[in-house]
């Protein structure tokens, strides 16, 4: 199959999977037994007014026609006006993804930094005390939740040590940068303001440490068991026959073979990293859009959730399809 | 290999140490607020509803009359109209604004400002506007009963009612004016300026403070209003940080990052209250909520007074309030709160096994009998209500706790589908007409309709005391229902919850502000040293 053909058929697979997704987040939203008008205007509303919201919203219809409504919207990029917010979905997603998507992308890079070489260390060390280290390291980081993590981390390296900041993305009386991307180290970068760079920086690593923790752990865990398996392989036995230096071995011969699985993981966590980000954002503060879907889940926003959740289902997807483009690409047999 | 690992080791180092923070110190005319902020739904007085949305709403706006505790009674005084008239037996008001009276861009506040800000009201018909109709001001009636006598003299004509709920109601955050102006050049779609007052009050309020700017999730930022009638106050600047962690809240006011964690976990205001800590302290004032259980009283065992006092009887209150409030409470068994005009401290149930088992025996349940307890699953209400199922099962009664969200609980509690529901009440003015209503008046269709106590006694006396002109005789009014209620009513009133906040020891005032008994918080009050 050709790499084109490839892509356009993951893409219908993508609609199909995205369609999938709304109808699921609608009934289980729906099947709740809540009600979203008694949600926000409190039970001690008289009825009349919960019976006036009820209408306005469109949720006397039947659950079928609010279905259709929802989805005819969507094909016109239009995910609704949140009830809790009164503005549309797609502005309150504009303007808490950044801080989501940047929270999650220098997670993912401190737990590729970690992970990676922590895995091949361990591995390489089978058994040594480091090889021990990382093991306990890696079990702790995907068993411990994140809000202990959280809270710990938060206690040390703020209460106690005071190196890092507790809480938010600056610092309140730091003076924001122009927002261009909405990322706020990119845009402090581009406007040549270093000190705001600085200051996002430092309120960005205990939140990225907690969230791209348990991250770090599968990368590293993965890595580990990829790299023992190549090496077991003949032509790394070849390879060193031949009496070419363990480093070179290690680096040029098995690493490259056994980062291909690490690749699946990477791009599997960036996603996971994306949509559970929720509790780290709770803990510090953070801006980001977990805690806007969790917060329209309590309130049953209806609009809020399903357009929230739609949108999360739509970056996950793409992370995928990117990673199985690449995986395409690198080996044409999994174009099959 | 050793050489590459310090190379990475050094490079995380040196990201660290530059990332570093350095902290800066809150200015002394700044405050910084840790809040939970997601509550918040709308910062326009013509939407706002939740107590903490009011606060600061309250802060950006100021009504014809403010609420303040005068001898510790909450009472409707002067704001914006420094004085008014009440002339046809209650029927009319005529309100006589401050010549000093501004917005916060300068523009002076008119007859006009306030007439558009009460028909706004009730044409957006959110939340609050109900309110404004308990006092005859419908969006029907709105050009016959608010009308303009000259530039600085507005009269409103409502129903016979006492003049303390008039003046209340027009005293919350709803109560507050917009500069007309501004508000009609912002308006998008005839929406009357409700998607641009949302966030901010940019020169439509009269308010101590400006809402500058409500970034969702992120902060809220007032800052002094130098045209504010009653003085330009001291702090200057007020952040409100969201922070949603109680525990995050904590650490911040305790390492002086924040001035204020605004609600900590009871848990943690305990322990600064017992074991004081250098640099905080915690303040507490009674709230405006209470807690009770209700039991329908069309419903079998129920039906028989003797029943529900037995069960008034059988319940620990004092367990309830050390054990699951850790002191957070106080003892009120009356549904109206201290602090307000009307409140007389009567607490007559206290546990009593075995006077309740003599009820229950003259009633013909010796043996106790079977009921559901409802209630939402906050851990403050599932550990009343495991505290109440043991003290029912030491009479003989077998309380079965269901907990469903709130809003599931509420819509059954209003198809009266409950036969024992344990929940709270939050009050919407201070005065006791607010709750007198809905705990003795069915008619009304509220608590006592919910739990089908269909008292004409308790109604009518209800109905009188809320039309009574004459503060004295009013007072009597509520004595007399007061303690009927308490005796016959299907309410047992557990307490009166205690709000705390954790506050920097350099904070001055702060106990005044916050003695509004969370209805109003006038940030005015507050200095630092």
């Amino acid at each position: 199959m050709k790499l084109e053909t490839f892509i356009i058929k993951r893409l219908f697979l993508m609609l199909i999977v995205l369609f999938g997704v709304s109808v699921v987040v609608f009934v289980v939203a729906r099947a709740i037994p809540a009600d979203p008008v008694g949600a926000i205007l409190g039970g001690n509303a008289p009825i009349e007014l919960v019976d006036e919201m009820r209408r306005r919203l469109g949720l006397d219809k039947p659950l079928f026609d609010q279905f259709l409504d929802f989805m005819s919207g969507v094909v016109r990029g239009d995910l609704g006006v949140s009830i809790k917010s009164n503005r549309p979905v797609i502005k309150d997603i504009a303007e808490f993804f950044p801080a989501t998507l940047e929270l999650a992308i220098v997670a993912a890079l401190i737990s590729i930094i970690l992970g990676v070489p922590l895995g091949i260390f361990s591995a390489v060390h089978r058994n040594k005390l480091v090889d021990h280290f990382c093991r306990v390291f890696s079990i702790l980081g995907v068993s411990m939740p994140v809000f202990w993590t959280g809270l710990l981390l938060l206690i040390l390296f703020y209460y106690r040590l005071g190196w890092l900041p507790g809480s938010g993305r600056v610092g309140i009386f730091t003076v924001m940068p122009p927002k261009v991307t909405g990322l706020l180290l990119l845009d402090s970068l581009l406007a040549g303001d270093f000190g705001a760079f600085k200051d996002a920086l430092s309120h960005i690593i205990l939140p990225a440490v907690v969230l791209g923790y348990s991250a770090t752990a599968s990368i590293a865990r993965i890595m580990r068991s990829s790299m023992l398996d190549v090496l077991r392989q003949d032509f790394i036995r070849t390879a060193k026959a031949k009496g070419i230096g363990r480093r070179l071995v290690i680096y040029r011969h098995a690493l490259r073979n056994a980062l291909i699985p690490v690749v699946t993981v990477i791009g599997l966590t960036f996603g996971s990293l994306l949509e559970g980000a929720v509790l780290t954002e709770t803990i510090f503060g953070w801006p980001g859009l977990g805690r806007y879907i969790v917060n329209s889940l309590l309130l049953l926003d209806y609009p809020a959730i399903m357009g929230g959740t739609l949108f999360v289902a739509v970056v996950y997807s793409l992370v995928n399809l990117v990673v199985d483009i690449i995986y395409a690409a690198l080996d044409p047999r999994m174009r099959v | 290999m050793r050489k590459r690992v310090m190379v990475w080791c050094l490079a995380f180092l040196s990201c660290f140490l530059f990332a570093s923070a350095s902290f800066a110190a809150i200015p002394k005319d700044s405050l910084v607020i840790a809040a939970d902020t997601q509550i918040l739904i709308s910062l326009d007085p013509a939407v706002c509803y939740e107590t903490f949305a009011a606060q600061i709403t309250e802060a950006g706006y100021s009504g014809l009359t403010h609420i303040q505790p005068v001898n510790g009674v909450l009472t409707p005084v002067p704001a914006l109209a420094e004085s008014w008239d009440i002339l046809e037996d209650g029927t009319k008001y005529v309100f006589h604004l401050r010549k000093n009276a501004r917005f916060s861009n300068g523009d002076p506040v008119t007859a006009d400002d306030v007439i558009f800000s009460f028909q706004r009201l009730l044409s957006i018909g959110k939340s609050p506007a109900w309110l404004l109709e308990e006092i005859g001001l419908t969006k029907e009636n709105m050009n016959e009963t608010i009308l303009k006598e000259d530039d600085r003299t507005v009269v409103l004509k409502t129903k016979p009612l006492a003049p303390n709920i008039i003046l209340s109601i027009l005293g919350g955050s709803w109560g507050g004016i917009v500069n007309k102006k501004v508000v009609m050049a912002n308006e998008t779609n005839g929406d009357f300026g409700e998607a641009f007052l949302q966030d901010k009050s940019a020169g439509a309020g009269a308010g101590p403070y400006e809402i500058v700017e409500w970034k969702r999730n992120d902060h809220i930022l007032l800052r002094a209003n130098q045209h504010y009638w009653g003085g330009e106050p001291a702090i200057k600047q007020i952040y409100i940080k969201d922070v949603p962690e109680a525990t995050t809240q904590f650490l911040l006011v305790q390492k002086g990052d924040v001035d204020v964690a605004w609600r900590v976990t009871t848990e943690q205001a305990a322990q600064l209250r017992d074991s004081p800590q250098k640099g905080v302290k915690l303040v507490t004032v009674p709230s405006q909520s209470n807690e009770y259980v209700a039991m329908n009283a069309q419903w079998g065992p129920f039906k028989d007074e003797r029943v529900v006092k037995a069960v008034k009887y059988a319940i620990d209150y004092d367990a309830i309030i050390d054990s699951v409030l850790k002191g957070f409470a106080v003892l009120n068994q009356n549904f109206i709160p201290i602090g307000y005009f009307g409140y007389i401290e009567m607490n007559p149930y206290k546990k009593d096994v075995e006077k309740a088992r003599q009820l229950l025996k003259e009633a013909g349940y010796p043996e106790g009998f079977e009921v559901e307890l409802l209630t939402n699953p906050t851990q403050i209400r599932m550990d009343e209500a495991v505290l109440i199922q043991s003290n029912l099962a030491e009479v003989g009664i077998k309380a079965k706790v269901t907990t469903m969200p709130a809003s599931e609980m509420y819509a059954k509690f209003r198809q009266q589908g409950h036969q024992m529901i344990l929940a709270g009440w939050g009050i919407d003015y201070p005065d006791p007409d607010a709750l007198a209503k809905p705990f003795a008046n069915y008619r009304v269709k509220q608590l006592a309709w919910r739990t089908m106590w269909y008292d004409d006694h308790a109604a009518d006396l209800a109905e009188k005391a809320g039309l009574e002109l004459n503060d004295e005789r009013r007072l009597e009014l509520y004595k007399e229902l007061q303690e009927y209620w308490i005796e016959k009513s299907s309410f047992a009133l557990l307490y009166q919850p205690l709000d705390f906040w954790v506050i920097r020891d350099n904070l001055i005032g702060f106990e005044e502000a916050a003695a509004g008994y969370s209805i109003t918080f006038d940030f005015t009050k507050i200095s630092k040293k």
